[in-house]
């Protein structure tokens, strides 16, 4: 909502105050001052001329050569080269050492002839030339005979008021008008507003010819209708003071009788339309739902199919308009026009929504119907709006008020009970009942003391946004400034606060992560779902199910991502592209599986860690060799995630991953107690590909299932008492076996005293057979309550060896 | 006997000094001290010597022994340390070569943030909460008193998957969930990070997935002095013992009375700055008592239980904290970016 400072002080006597103080009172009372600023600061010195002759330049056939009085005791010769520019003209001349946004102006010759300033444009004003008619921003700016000869031409044009611009919260459309306003900074002063008065004697006086108006209200969605007929009108430019307000606040000038319901509607908030009456047969307006399919050409020329929603506004034969959004196109005002009917009402903030947002013709009007109007002022609008018509149109009244009120209580004042303990409690510090009484007297309140210890408050209408107690004593609140309130500790019972096992264990791994070297990265929750194909899913696989959005904003966020993979190779590949030679990354993300389409429940989220590694393993260094991370690095990574999570290698089982995005032989998941906690491998080179990465490995956890397996304890074991014994054995197997399988079974059939078997050397060449690897594994015994003897070991190994080789057919290699 | 042990002495320690390898030195020891050195073999030969000039010739060569001794044991210190210095001469490093660093990672700047509010809150007795991004139009609205057609809906454009199924649009639906779990409960001290989403064009201060941070608390006879009082220790905790706060009053629906915290341009401390478009402060957080009809429609109905919110934009107090200008640059993840938030400093 814009306003400007001299506007304002026509209602309310700001002379004490400058704009600049008002703004930051505005701001700290709720009603923040977005920004502030001089109509046209740059215009200065410029002065209303009269044009006392003109005459032909000797020189150039385009100049003119002009005697210009701007009150001086000499008149000025000014050369111009505008082509509108006549005798008997009243003009903007910028003298000799005044200034104009182009720049300073100082007598020069022009082709000879002496020129003492410069007969302005409205452009050369600084004037917003887009937002005026053509006729006034082609040559120089023509003013109203009536405009006084040496006046400054910014106090004359308004250039030197200052524009606000109010920043308001939805429940604040009370100040969508100079009336709230006044009525804001007079709360926040304690000064009284003074709205112009309309003079109804003088209107009723103005009555000439008796015309009839009827309004027919046949839908609950209108509660209020005031409407009333003037004519005698002449279409003609509004006075050049209105204009100005007008321009300055951003709204287009365009005749008297749109530019007075506009400005009206500014001043009370209440938007206005005229119908020419001459086009309502019967002399009855009817207010009516729209019937289905049903369409209206609208002033703009359009014809627009309206919503079951839409209030019409008819008379019996035919569409008149779009209630509260749009006029039609013939009940338009035109030149012809002579009678008008001034509409002013009430209509139903969420059918006028509806309406203006489907037919995308939001304007100044509706979003004031939107917010809510003031049924106060309504009349007074349209009151206001006649006499301005009577002063700048020629207008006569021509017809009585009509008015229908359709909803019952409509003027009713809304009452509140205020309890001087209940403002205490909720704001920590007393507010007296004294000073309660003075702060509704300022916001124009009417109240009642019922008690020492409760008030009753009456609120006007034009502050709907105010229903119960809780909103009066933020008015108190906010009147008494915040900065008033004072800090106080939270009482009540002690709570420990702190993090579940979930977040802990998130934080933890989190902490280890980076502590491995990877960076943390954020991607975006939508996504395309074309970023799943390359993953070699089936087009009916669950992970290619989305929830798609019925209202995207770009083509690449249409849907919620069903897996982290695709937005970690868009990460990568960013940064591949700025030379990173090695790329570690992680994320903790949510994906979202749908459990019906479209999504009408739900999905479910699921929260998952995943990590990505590609490039070198360490970082460069001068002095070692340079290694592309490879499968054991991410294998080694997961596993170690699970060694800090408290898990024990014997715990997991390693198998082969059947994510169809791996490398076949180098992909891996972990799998806990029948629950599969993790995949992991070398990402399949058509996926690297398409993102134009080098090898590259991922991983992901379910940090949903871990999290119910995890251990809530750690146990420490007692230190061994007894040495142990130490055997190495290589064993000569087929090369496909895996080696977890040899483990497993040796594992197994050691017996009670192996505390420990790891692997320590993996061969194939040319000392075994072609088909054939060597594993080479060490073997740890020891038992708890003595030393074990040869015997003990002994049987031990010939137990391994006897099993692996009935297996597995392995040999011993000598 | 005596001028040959002297002797003795005399090319003793002339050799000693013209031995430089270990294998001299020891060749050294065994010519001169060992059993069958030159000294032992003096020693033997003293049988010959009459009686009473054994204990006279024994004691000189003694004496000659424990000088030659001494000597070896100071010469062979002093071969010692100069082989020491050579051998570390040889092992020289330069000093100044890049270090075989280890791969150094970092925590993503707005779980940073994230991280350091949460630590605050759970100082104040908060526990931390997370809710589902998928939301209903109930929770995300209507509990938070957002009625349908409810003008302050167009503060927020939301993703819609169906009428009743949405992208949240804040944190906030979290508050009506944990209120309809806990409720009539008190005290409810909670505070809930996490992504929201909003129907904006991305640009260098919009993102359409961003991040907030909403806090709740309900007990019996909270009120607004309260909420000031956690809302300054908390900006002093984040910005520095010095910083200031300030309350306007403001609104949203599900709070009354409503408020923006601004905090005090941390550029420009309250000069007036560009960054806090000269007017000395900076909002960073919107709050307020929870609405009556909030407590009531999720459960708190006694009369007597108020309650506080507050909600703030992560990634804007990141921008400010470090000085980032565009927040789409939290979501491309320029690991040139990352690598700077590696310090331990705030």
């Amino acid at each position: 909502m814009k306003i400007t400072w001299q506007w304002l002080n026509e209602y309310i006597d700001l002379s004490d105050l400058t704009p600049q103080q008002v703004a930051k009172d505005l701001t700290n009372a709720g009603i923040p001052v977005e920004w502030m600023e001089q109509v046209s600061p740059e215009v200065q010195g410029v002065l209303v001329g009269y044009v006392t002759a003109i005459a032909k330049h000797p020189e150039a056939d385009r100049l003119r050569v002009c005697t210009v009085d701007v009150g001086y005791d000499e008149q000025l010769q000014i050369v111009c080269g505008a082509q509108n520019v006549d005798a008997g003209q009243k003009v903007p001349v910028a003298v000799h050492g005044s200034m104009l946004p182009g720049g300073k102006i100082k007598k020069a010759k022009l082709r000879g002839v002496e020129s003492n300033g410069m007969i302005c444009s409205a452009g050369e004003l600084g004037l917003d030339v887009k937002m005026l008619p053509k006729e006034q921003t082609q040559g120089i700016f023509v003013l109203p005979s009536g405009a006084p000869i040496g006046e400054s031409i910014g106090a004359y044009l308004g250039l030197d008021d200052t524009v606000m611009e109010l920043e308001l919260t939805p429940n604040r459309s009370d100040c969508l008008s100079l009336y709230g306003v006044a009525n804001e900074v007079a709360a926040i002063y304690g000064k009284k507003v003074k709205m112009p008065v309309v003079d109804t004697m003088q209107l009723q006086s103005n009555d000439q010819t008796q015309q009839k108006l009827f309004v027919e209200l046949a839908t609950p969605k209108c509660a209020y209708y005031c409407g009333q007929v003037v004519s005698g009108l002449a279409l003609a430019p509004s006075p050049l003071w209105m204009q100005m307000r007008l321009l300055a606040v951003g709204m287009r000038p365009i005749n008297n009788l749109v530019d007075i319901t506009n400005y009206v509607m500014l001043e009370w908030g209440q938007p206005l339309h005229a119908f020419d009456y001459g086009v309502i047969e019967d002399q009855t307006i009817i207010v009516r739902q729209a019937f289905d399919d049903e369409a209206i050409i609208t002033l703009d020329d359009q014809s627009r199919v309206v919503q079951p929603e839409t209030i019409m506004i008819t008379d019996r034969h035919k569409n008149l308009g779009l209630a509260g959004v749009m006029g039609g196109q013939n009940s338009e005002v035109t030149a012809n026009t002579t009678s008008v009917v001034i509409e002013s009402a009430i209509f139903d903030p969420i059918a006028t929504r509806k309406t203006a947002k489907a037919l995308n013709l939001r304007s100044e009007a509706s979003s004031r119907f939107e917010k809510g109007i003031d049924p106060a002022v309504t009349e007074v609008a349209l009151s206001r709006a006649a006499f301005l018509m009577i002063a700048y149109a020629h207008g006569q009244i021509a017809s009585e008020v009509v008015r229908v009120v359709a909803k019952e209580g409509l003027m009713t004042p809304t009452s509140i009970t205020v309890h001087v303990s209940h403002v205490a409690r909720l704001l920590g510090f007393t507010i007296e009942q004294a000073e309660m009484l003075t702060l509704c007297a300022r916001l124009g309140f009417a109240v009642k003391v019922m008690d020492d210890e409760k008030i009753e408050v009456s609120v006007p209408t034009r502050r709907p946004d105010i229903t119960r107690e809780a909103d009066m004593i933020e008015e108190f609140a906010r009147l008494v400034g915040y900065d008033k309130i004072p800090t106080t500790t939270m009482k009540g019972a002690l709570t420990a606060g702190g993090l579940t096992k979930k977040q802990k264990i998130e934080r933890n791994l989190r902490d280890y992560l980076i502590d491995l070297g990877l960076h943390e990265v954020w991607t975006y929750s939508l996504t395309k779902p074309d970023v799943m194909a390359p993953l070699g899913y089936a087009q009916d696989h669950p992970l290619r199910q989305f929830g798609t959005l019925l209202n995207p904003l770009s083509e690449d966020r249409i849907a919620l991502r069903t897996h982290m993979l695709p937005s970690l190779l868009e990460v990568a590949m960013y940064n591949r592209n700025r030379n990173q030679e090695s790329i570690r990354l992680f994320e903790f993300g949510t994906v979202f599986l749908p459990k019906s389409l479209p999504m009408v429940e739900q999905p479910g989220e699921q929260y998952r860690l995943t990590g990505l590694m590609s490039g070198t393993i360490a970082p460069t260094h001068p002095h070692h060799k340079e290694r592309m991370v490879d499968f054991y690095d991410v294998a080694g990574l997961v596993q170690a995630v699970f060694v800090k999570l408290g898990f024990e290698p014997k715990e997991w089982i390693v198998t082969k991953s059947e994510e169809p995005f791996y490398h076949p032989h180098q992909c891996a998941k972990m799998t806990v107690e029948g629950n599969e906690i993790a995949h992991f491998g070398r990402i399949n080179k058509q996926v690297v590909e398409k993102y134009d990465l080098a090898d590259t490995y991922y991983f992901e956890l379910d940090l949903e299932r871990i999290i119910q397996i995890v251990k809530d304890r750690l146990r420490v074991k007692e230190l061994p008492k007894h040495p142990s014994a130490d055997r190495d054995l290589a064993f000569v197997v087929e090369r496909d076996l895996p080696v977890s399988s040899l483990l497993a079974l040796t594992s197994k059939e050691a017996g009670e005293h192996l505390e420990s078997v790891t692997v320590f050397d993996v061969y194939t060449g040319e000392k075994v057979a072609h088909e054939q690897k060597s594993v080479a594994l060490h073997f740890v015994f020891r038992a708890v309550d003595h030393t074990l003897s040869e015997r003990e070991i002994q049987d031990a190994i010939d137990r391994i060896m006897s099993a692996v080789t009935t297996t597995f057919g392995a040999t011993l290699r000598e | 006997m005596i001028e040959r042990l002297q002797a003795i002495e005399k090319i003793a320690k002339e050799k000693l000094q013209a031995s430089v390898t270990g294998a001299e030195l020891e060749a050294w020891r065994v010519d001169f001290l060992g059993k069958k050195g030159e000294l032992s073999s003096a020693l033997r030969a003293m049988g010959s010597l009459p009686a009473e000039e054994r204990p006279k010739i024994g004691q000189v060569v003694n004496t000659i022994r424990t000088t030659l001794e001494e000597a070896f044991e100071s010469y062979k210190t002093k071969l010692e340390t100069q082989w020491q210095k050579a051998k570390e001469e040889s092992e020289k490093v330069d000093i100044t070569l890049s270090p075989r660093l280890p791969f150094l990672g970092t925590m993503h700047p707005l779980q940073r943030v994230i991280r350091r509010i949460e630590d605050i809150f759970i100082g104040f007795g908060f526990t931390v909460e997370r809710g589902p991004h998928v939301e209903t139009d109930h929770f995300n609205f209507e509990m938070l008193n957002l009625p349908k057609d409810h003008p302050a809906r167009d503060m927020q454009d939301t993703f819609y998957f169906h009428e009743e199924m949405l992208m949240r649009t804040h944190t906030s639906p979290m508050q009506a969930r944990t209120m309809q779990q806990r409720a009539p409960h008190v005290p409810l001290r909670i505070l809930v990070p996490g992504r929201v989403y909003r129907r904006d064009d991305d640009d260098a201060t919009h993102s359409h997935e961003f991040t907030q941070i909403e806090g709740l608390v309900v007990d019996y006879g909270i009120s607004m002095s309260d909420l000031k009082g956690v809302l300054l220790t908390f900006a002093k905790e984040l910005f520095g013992e010095q910083q200031e706060i300030r309350l306007r009053p403001s609104f949203f629906p599900f709070t009354e009375p409503s408020a923006e915290m601004d905090v005090r341009c941390i550029y420009c401390g309250g000069e007036g700055c560009s960054t806090c478009k000269h007017t000395g402060w900076i909002e960073i957080l919107g709050c307020g008592m929870v609405h009556p009809s909030v407590l009531t429609m999720n459960g708190y109905t006694d009369g007597d239980v108020t309650g506080f919110a507050f909600g703030m934009g992560v990634e804007r107090i990141a921008m400010l904290l470090y000085g980032i200008t565009d927040i789409r640059q939290f979501y491309t993840n320029d690991v040139r970016l990352l690598q700077q938030f590696i310090a331990v400093a705030r």
